[in-house]
């Protein structure tokens, strides 16, 4: 088949007045009308009613009520209604009933051409492909024409039970019977949309599903299928219109739910096709497949076990059965799975695909990649398997080789845009500059390379040398990070498709990527730091630790590195306490993967924090090492409690709720209610929002100062009143009263870090009084717990600098950096300081900075430059940066006399 | 063309005998990649007037007016303090006008009659060879029918101001258009030796731009002053205002939704990225906001000698950066730096006489 064919059928005038008919599916395959053109006219017209009616409501979904009339079909109509029947019987799960009734009704499968093909394909479904075979292996040999469906379901057949060879022939004779124009159905022209897809022939296979759902919109098969070929392709967008297509004529097409799920990630669909097809092979492995993926592999089991139950050959079920025995390394279990595929299946590379799939999202990509080999060597044509290939090569860092797998699979599926995405950001790292310290290699931007990496580099050195300490441990090394400008870079490295949400850092165990600093609003050492504690945990562990404690200890380790990082959630923590929505500590992971808002998302990672707290505080960090060293090992969390505390999970949960009890307590702060949380994006770093407070600042009133006024009456420690009343009392210029409630707000949350905060809003009042002292006093008070506000930092450091106190105006500057290096001002600061200290390393650190920030006056930034380089003794840099001011102002004296130096100086 | 070629004369003559440095290099580039024509513009001498008309227009809200007051009153103040100019030579037509009798900068309202007065009493005043700078600050629009400022009363069209204009053919006309959809106003301006900025560069540019309070910014202190000679180009205000502009997008977040843009070789295709010798910018860069003042000068045979060598290597160098693209990188910086270190060491000499 060529695309000339297809567009000249595609014109053909014929074929467009077909799509004008409104022909049901079951009519359609059956080929009656052409058969009998005058049967319109005939006696028989009086049956037709029952059986469009009934057809009428199978494609509407009203799958019973379709049963029961399709049984009352008989007559010349009988075959019809008896598709019918079955057809309907499989959309509610009776895959039996609707086999019998096929059965007793064929008596040749040759000469119930149809009826046959449509008996294989529900063995096929039951897990009897051995008699699906026999069944359409008759149909095909026993017709000199059979129909294209039996066609391409023996095709199929043959490559799903590794007779790749022999399946060309029914494959390529249902293609060629449409490249001569013998196929007009939209049915069969999806079924050669699919041999052309089993085939590895994409475009076609897009073009035939584009012909057949134009032909006839209302073919729920053709629509589903063309969406399943975009969910192969990671072509999520396309995928969801064919199956919302399908879903706005049948709701209950449990074929459309299924897919809709697999694009959205919820329960819902899956639970309502369920509803309506209990035995839906496809849907049971679905929700499996996600349960798994939420860590909830126990609730998965129970719905493997019944696809199983309906279909033994389920490929997909016996594949999560083989990776959870695989991860859990039940090697036996997993070698007697493998054969048991290999009966019905051998040589499946989807399989081992699976595996590969299953432990890439296990962050077990060694693993992976060993799959994914096999794969590849099950089939070389697997192209998903030379993408799932090069995808975790490239998570171990081994970027050549993966890049290799990856062209290869684009090379011959172009379509796959998980690879296509994959490839396009190796095109992006190749403008990267690769730099390096004793331990780490790093890939950024060459813009991040001279403003990020002189920040950069020192710090990924001190995360080494601490946390080598403090772990006794040594991950392999270099470990490589990546840092990307473009947020979809990131995403597409990270996860292989451009939507990754809030992340704006993900470990891959020997690899990080992030986000640049220039795209985030939060302090980016803190979100590095974080990423590289997991390095250390992951690696610890093989890439075996939870995802609560890997997230608990890096985010406990954000405070231990510096003192105003980290999360202080305390209003997060009365109100959960409150509410009771403190997870059991066996059940953490639970708070992520069940994480429906930001919120939850967040809370999830401070109750993670608090039980390392819990047990750095009250067991020691030793313990916590040890409980670490555990999960390295297969073995039920409860027993690594047991192990590392003496006690089982359960007491230990009691424990930490003791101390979470005390905390609360502490801390002694009334939750009203009726406000939010604060919530803030980029996985809790960065500045979380007060929306209560925000629109008190934006919409103060009497109402709500009366109502706040009131709430402080009746719970003195109310932080949210006070604050809220604070901020329309600054507003109202009642400086005095607000300062009061500010105060108490401030005494009562002293860490509170959300925005605003008592402290911020105290400077503003002094900023309006004029009192610059005790502005900037609040502003220190509040950077002590807040990491992100990059300006109050540098009015900090220039307030320390105009007073001579260069340690203090260093250690805003540092701060200001932590949070963005991309800005003038900071680096203004930080050369002035250099020039103060008579420190030329860290003048020439800051001005090549600014060389590369200050657009408007490179003349003077150039010149400054070349002075520091030549007191560190730089003068072949000084006079290269010289030359390059001059070369714009060279009658620049101060340029000149900085020229002149620089050629004395040179060697 | 209705220029008067003959006093332009005297003017460049005036110019080439000056001893200043900096502007004269300046000109000489600019002269050698200009044509004849070019060459007749902006070469106005010290004596040659510096007028500007600050024209403000309407506001959408009170806030926007504050604004756009504040703008137009620093733009006042600076070219004052900074430029020379004088309550005298500086026409802000504000608003409504209303304002005036609390702010005696305030020459009369942005409506059109004030407008068109300002200009006959302009075309009385200045004289030829005199350059005016017109600051537009306000709102703007377009559609199919005309591009709009948006005064008080009935809005003027891009033509209509182009006819208020058309009279001031002696002197070197300046308009920088700061307004929303300023482009199409702009481009109605356009014409051989005038330099016309806009702060946008499509019709779909319809957001207010923060053009204007960069360019502000580029011109006080001569912040903009890119090559450190002591004075402010049309060209650099530009750069200066127009990179900072796309600086605060990014600091924002945010994708621009402004690209300001020049003419100023008449043919109304503006340019982003204008420079001496590629299309737009040879006037630009030799139209100053200020005259420039020559100071006091050395007129020993050997300092006068010196100046003219230091001339020649500058010239020198503003040749070689403007063939830059034809030469190897290496080559090219050994023979910039071969005549910018004889260029500093001659400077060095010549300050140190007497």
């Amino acid at each position: 088949m060529n695309s000339n064919n297809l567009r000249k059928m595609t014109r053909t005038p014929a074929l467009a007045r077909f799509a004008l008919r409104p022909l049901t599916l079951c009519l359609l395959l059956q080929g009656v009308f052409f058969t009998l053109p005058a049967t319109a006219q005939d006696p028989v017209v009086q049956l037709e009613p029952a059986l469009e009616r009934a057809e009428e409501l199978l494609q509407a979904g009203s799958y019973l009520a379709a049963i029961d009339l399709f049984q009352r079909v008989d007559g010349f109509e009988e075959e019809a209604g008896l598709l019918g029947l079955s057809q309907a019987l499989a959309q509610t799960g009776e895959y039996a009933q609707a086999i019998e009734v096929l059965e007793d009704a064929i008596s040749d499968y040759a000469a119930s051409a149809r009826l046959s093909t449509q008996l294989a394909e529900l063995k096929r479904a039951t897990g009897q492909s051995a008699e699906a075979l026999e069944i359409l292996e008759a149909v095909v040999t026993g017709n000199t024409t059979p129909p294209v469906r039996a066609l391409v379901q023996y095709g199929s057949l043959l490559q799903y039970t590794g007779r790749r060879d022999e399946a060309l022939g029914p494959l390529n004779a249902a293609i060629g019977r449409y490249d001569t124009g013998a196929v007009f159905e939209a049915e069969e022209i999806a079924m050669v949309a699919v041999a052309s897809w089993l085939l590895d022939r994409f475009h076609d296979a897009n073009s035939l599903f584009a012909e057949a759902v134009r032909l006839e919109p209302e073919n729920l098969e053709a629509q589903v299928l063309w969406g399943d070929l975009f969910m192969e392709k990671f072509n999520v967008v396309d995928a969801e219109k064919s199956y919302n297509a399908a879903l706005e004529i049948n709701r209950r097409y449990t074929p459309a739910l299924v897919g809709q799920a697999k694009i959205s990630g919820g329960e819902r669909s899956i639970a309502f096709a369920l509803e309506v097809n209990p035995n839906d092979v496809a849907a049971l492995e679905t929700m499996a497949t996600l349960l798994v993926m939420n860590d909830r592999a126990e609730e998965a089991m129970e719905y493997v076990d019944r696809a199983l139950e309906v279909n033994a050959e389920s490929l997909k079920s016996l594949s999560i059965l083989a990776s959870q025995a695989a991860l859990h390394e039940e090697y036996d279990e997993y070698a007697r799975l493998e054969a048991q595929v290999a009966g019905f299946s051998p040589g499946n590379a989807r399989f081992y695909g699976d595996m590969a799939d299953a432990f890439g999202n296990a962050y077990r990509f060694t693993e992976a990649v060993g799959y994914a080999r096999q794969a590849v060597a099950a089939d070389p044509n697997y192209w998903q398997g030379h993408t799932l290939l090069g995808t975790n090569l490239i998570r171990l860092g081994q970027d050549e080789e993966g890049r290799v797998a990856l062209e290869l699979a684009f090379d011959n599926d172009p379509f796959n845009v998980m690879t296509s995405n994959m490839l396009k950001v190796f095109d992006t790292l190749e403008e990267y500059a690769t730099l390096t310290t004793e331990h780490f290699e790093v890939r950024m931007s060459q813009r991040d390379a001279r403003v990020l990496w002189p920040y950069m580099a020192p710090l990924l050195e001190e995360s080494w040398a601490t946390l080598t300490a403090k772990y006794g441990f040594e991950p392999e090394a270099p470990v490589l990070v990546e840092v990307f400008e473009r947020t979809d870079d990131f995403a597409v490295r990270s996860v292989g498709l451009p939507d990754i949400g809030p992340l704006v850092g993900i470990c891959f165990g020997r690899m990080v990527t992030l986000i640049s600093p220039q795209t985030l609003d939060a302090n980016w050492q803190e979100i590095l730091w974080h990423e590289l504690v997991h390095v250390f945990t992951l690696q610890m562990t093989n890439n075996r630790m939870p995802r609560w404690l890997s997230e608990g200890i890096s985010v406990w380790e954000e405070r231990e590195a510096r003192p105003e990082w980290g999360r202080r959630h305390g209003m997060e923590l009365v109100r959960a306490a409150q509410q009771d929505k403190l997870l059991p500590v066996a059940n953490l992971n639970a708070g992520f993967t069940g994480a429906n808002t930001n919120e939850d998302l967040g809370f999830a990672y401070f109750q993670s924090y608090l039980v390392v707290d819990y047990i750095a505080q009250e067991h020691g960090f030793d313990k916590l090492i040890e409980l670490v060293k555990q999960y390295a090992f297969i073995k039920e969390e409860s027993e690594m409690f047991e192990t590392v505390f003496g006690t089982s999970i359960d007491t230990f949960d009691a424990g930490f709720r003791s101390w979470v009890d005390r905390r609360v307590q502490e801390i002694n702060v009334y939750v009203h209610t009726e406000d939010a949380a604060d919530e803030g994006e980029a996985h809790g770093h960065g500045q979380r929002e007060n929306s209560s407070a925000v629109m008190a600042e934006l919409y103060n009133n009497a109402s709500l100062k009366q109502h706040m006024r009131q709430r402080v009456q009746d719970q003195p420690r109310d932080f949210q009143a006070h604050l809220q009343l604070g901020i329309v009392l600054f507003k109202e210029e009642s400086f005095d009263e607000a300062k009061v409630h500010l105060q108490i707000a401030q005494d009562i949350l002293p860490d509170y870090s959300g925005y605003p905060s008592p402290a911020l809003v105290l400077s503003q009042i002094h900023e309006r009084q004029g009192d610059q002292a005790a502005r900037l006093e609040q502003l220190k008070v509040m950077l002590e717990n807040q990491q992100h506000d990059y300006d109050s930092t540098v009015l900090l450091a220039a307030a320390a600098l105009e007073s001579g106190d260069l340690a203090l105006s260093r250690y805003y500057m540092d701060r200001a950096l932590a949070i963005s290096p991309y800005r003038l001002d900071v680096h203004q600061i930080g050369a002035e300081i250099a020039r103060r200290l008579n420190d030329p390393q860290m003048a020439v650190r800051e001005l090549e900075v600014l060389v590369d920030l200050d657009v408007n006056d490179p003349v003077e930034a150039r010149t400054d430059l070349a002075e520091a380089y030549l007191s560190n003794g730089q003068p072949a840099d000084a006079k290269r940066n010289i030359l390059t001011a001059l070369e714009i102002a060279p009658s620049y004296s101060r340029a000149q006399e900085v020229l002149l130096q620089a050629v004395d100086a040179a060697p | 063309m209705n220029r008067k070629h003959k006093s332009r004369t005297s003017f460049l003559t005036m110019l080439r005998t000056a001893l200043w440095v900096c502007a004269a290099g300046a000109a000489a580039l600019a002269s050698a990649q200009t044509d004849d024509q070019e060459d007749a513009y902006f070469r106005g001498g010290p004596e040659s007037g510096r007028h500007a008309l600050i024209i403000t227009g309407a506001a959408a809200s009170d806030e926007i007016r504050e604004r756009f007051s504040q703008w137009s009153n620093s733009l006042h103040d600076v070219l004052a303090r900074d430029y020379g100019y004088s309550a005298d030579t500086i026409t802000m037509l504000l608003d409504d006008g209303s304002a005036a009798s609390q702010n005696e900068r305030i020459d009369g309202s942005s409506r059109r009659e004030d407008i068109a007065a300002a200009f006959t009493g302009l075309q009385q005043t200045l004289a030829a060879g005199d350059q005016l700078t017109v600051f537009l600050v306000g709102h703007g629009s377009a559609s199919d029918a005309a591009a709009k400022f948006n005064i008080v009363g009935p809005d003027i069209t891009g033509q209509e101001f182009a006819e208020l204009l058309a009279p001031l053919n002696q002197q070197d006309i300046v308009v920088i258009n700061t307004t929303s959809g300023s482009f199409e106003f702009s481009a109605a301006l356009a014409a051989p030796g005038r330099v016309i900025l806009s702060a946008t560069r499509t019709r779909a540019e319809r957001y207010d731009p923060m053009f204007a309070r960069y360019l502000i910014d580029a011109l006080d202190n001569r912040q903009g002053d890119r090559d450190k000679n002591g004075r402010l180009s049309v060209l650099e205000a530009w750069t200066f205002a127009s990179q900072s502009v796309l600086g605060w997008y990014s600091e924002q977040g945010r994708l621009p939704t402004e690209r300001a843009v020049i003419d100023d070789n008449g043919d109304g295709n503006f340019s982003l990225e204008p420079a001496a010798g590629t299309g737009d910018g040879g006037l630009a860069e030799i139209a100053y906001f200020d005259n420039h003042s020559a100071g006091p000068q050395k007129t020993s045979p050997e300092a006068r000698s010196l100046l003219a060598e230091m001339q020649d290597l500058e010239r020198a160098v503003f040749l070689l950066r403007g063939q830059k693209a034809n030469y190897l990188e290496e080559e090219y910086w050994t023979r910039m730096e071969t005549l910018l270190i004889d260029l500093a060491r001659k400077t060095g000499r010549y300050n140190e006489l007497q």
